[in-house]
């Protein structure tokens, strides 16, 4: 087997980027990997290639499950990256085979008896690579795609301080609306002027509602209450209005980003319990 | 071909349930399928049974895709119901594959010089088959996953959650 699989393994590395032409001009019109069809020659020839190349080292690895793992995760990180569906990579690969063994023929590699018996232990071994293949780059895509959530969701986790400020979240929140409250008292006592220092109330509400959703709505309506009952107190004969329009924004916003943040927990709680998008579990 | 194919669809189909029970030992104790280790043997007998029982009309047949789309789109939701991981439930049936040739190279079928030359169009066939099968599964598992996602969505949002709807532009059902 060895001297048709050199034989093989041969023709497919010194031919690697005919063969990765070919298999280029199949995927481009192939109904199965409608994502290739717009996929540039320079960005989908070299993927041929690279896996042409790396094909005697698969195939005659003493542990062919481990190179496919090291070969072929790479192949899924590649693909996915390209934003190729994963039945696509697969059939895509599954083409890059085909193309090897339309290649041979064409070249006339398996003539006689002997050489077509090879070629039948060439293929089976071709086809447990394969078969490796398939396994890793399926197993690889669903990390991959797990891991994009738990990225995209770490943000908010990351928001939320669910991890890292646990136990302090009062205190933080005690210390900003301490500081609100001096700001308003300063601002209307000192300044005699009610502009921009509301803007800094935003800080606590929109941590607020993100830390404890709709519960978070009591810091607006709280901050709200700071605001009016201090221009009542303070700024006598000015008139309430723009202060007024303050505190309601306060909690309509307050309520936006609780309504979000509620959301996004929702999310990410649908997506933890579908139980099949990817963790094995006890059947 | 046909001749040849006949032999290996005949041995398939009457020997089903033992090449099934051999599979079975396979996937309990490979470490690639674990969803398969404590399944009941009855249900994975099925499976495998189920299979080799179809293989004549997926190898025989004029259409091999649109034939392989109604077996494996069923397999898939099968397997899919019963919570077995993508790639496990790819990898069983390539265990399959790989048993019905362990089975057919038990019992001599491939000896002759033309015999082992049919054996490479049967086998080329075979895996043509099994890349079908791939795409086919693998396209549904995706399908069945973003519905069942889209499904708890909109359960959810049916249960009055104002901020689901917010989310998603008011659309939710």
């Amino acid at each position: 087997m060895q001297a048709v699989a050199t034989k093989l393994i041969d023709v497919t590395e010194n031919n690697a980027d005919k063969i990765a032409r070919q298999w280029y001009a199949d995927v481009r019109k192939n109904p199965k990997t409608p994502s290739y069809h717009d996929l540039s020659a320079d960005r989908a020839i070299p993927q041929a290639v690279d896996f042409y190349t790396k094909f005697r080292g698969v195939f005659s690895a003493k542990s062919p499950f481990d190179e496919a793992r090291r070969v072929y995760a790479k192949y899924a990180d590649d693909c996915y990256e390209k934003g190729i569906p994963l039945q696509e990579a697969i059939y895509a690969m599954t083409l890059m085979r085909r193309h090897i063994w339309l290649y041979a023929e064409f070249q006339a590699l398996f003539v006689s008896a002997v050489e077509q018996q090879q070629a039948v232990e060439s293929l089976n071994r071709t086809i447990l690579l394969f078969d490796y293949a398939t396994y890793v780059i399926t197993e690889r895509y669903q990390e991959l795609m797990k891991g994009e959530i738990d990225r995209q969701l770490g943000a908010l986790r990351a928001l939320g301080m669910e991890e890292s400020f646990t136990g302090s979240k009062v205190g933080i929140m005690a210390c900003l609306l301490a500081a609100c409250g001096f700001l308003t008292y300063y601002y209307h006592a000192v300044m005699a002027s009610g502009v921009i220092f509301t803007h800094l109330f935003y800080i606590p509400i929109v941590l607020a509602g993100v830390w404890w959703r709709k519960k978070g709505i009591y810091v607006s309506v709280l901050l709200g209450l700071i605001l009016i009952s201090s221009h009542l107190i303070i700024l006598k004969g000015v008139p309430l209005t723009d202060d007024l329009i303050r505190a309601i924004m306060f909690i309509v916003v307050s309520a936006v980003v609780a309504l979000l943040a509620e959301g996004f927990t929702k999310i990410e709680i649908l997506y933890k319990t579908v139980p099949r998008s990817g963790a094995t579990q006890e059947a | 071909m046909q001749g040849y194919a006949t032999k290996l669809i005949e041995i398939t189909e009457q020997g089903a349930d033992r090449i099934a029970l051999q599979w079975l030992k396979d996937v309990r104790a490979n470490p690639k399928t674990p969803a398969y280790h404590n399944f009941s043997d009855e249900k994975a007998l099925s499976h495998a049974v189920a299979f080799y029982k179809n293989f004549r009309a997926l190898f025989c047949t004029d259409k091999p895709f649109e034939a392989a789309r109604k077996f494996f789109t069923k397999y898939a939701d099968e397997r899919y119901s019963e919570g077995i991981p993508l790639h496990e439930a790819i990898y069983a049936l390539i265990l399959m594959r790989r048993h019905i040739w362990l089975y057919a190279e038990f019992q001599a079928v491939f000896v002759t010089a033309v015999e082992h030359h049919q054996a490479a169009e049967s086998l080329t066939r075979t895996i043509l088959m099994f890349d079908y099968a791939t795409y086919v599964i693998t396209g549904r598992y995706e399908e069945l996953m973003k519905r069942e996602m889209e499904e708890r969505i909109r359960l959810d949002s049916k249960a009055g959650s104002f901020s689901q709807k917010l989310i998603h532009g008011g659309h939710a059902k």
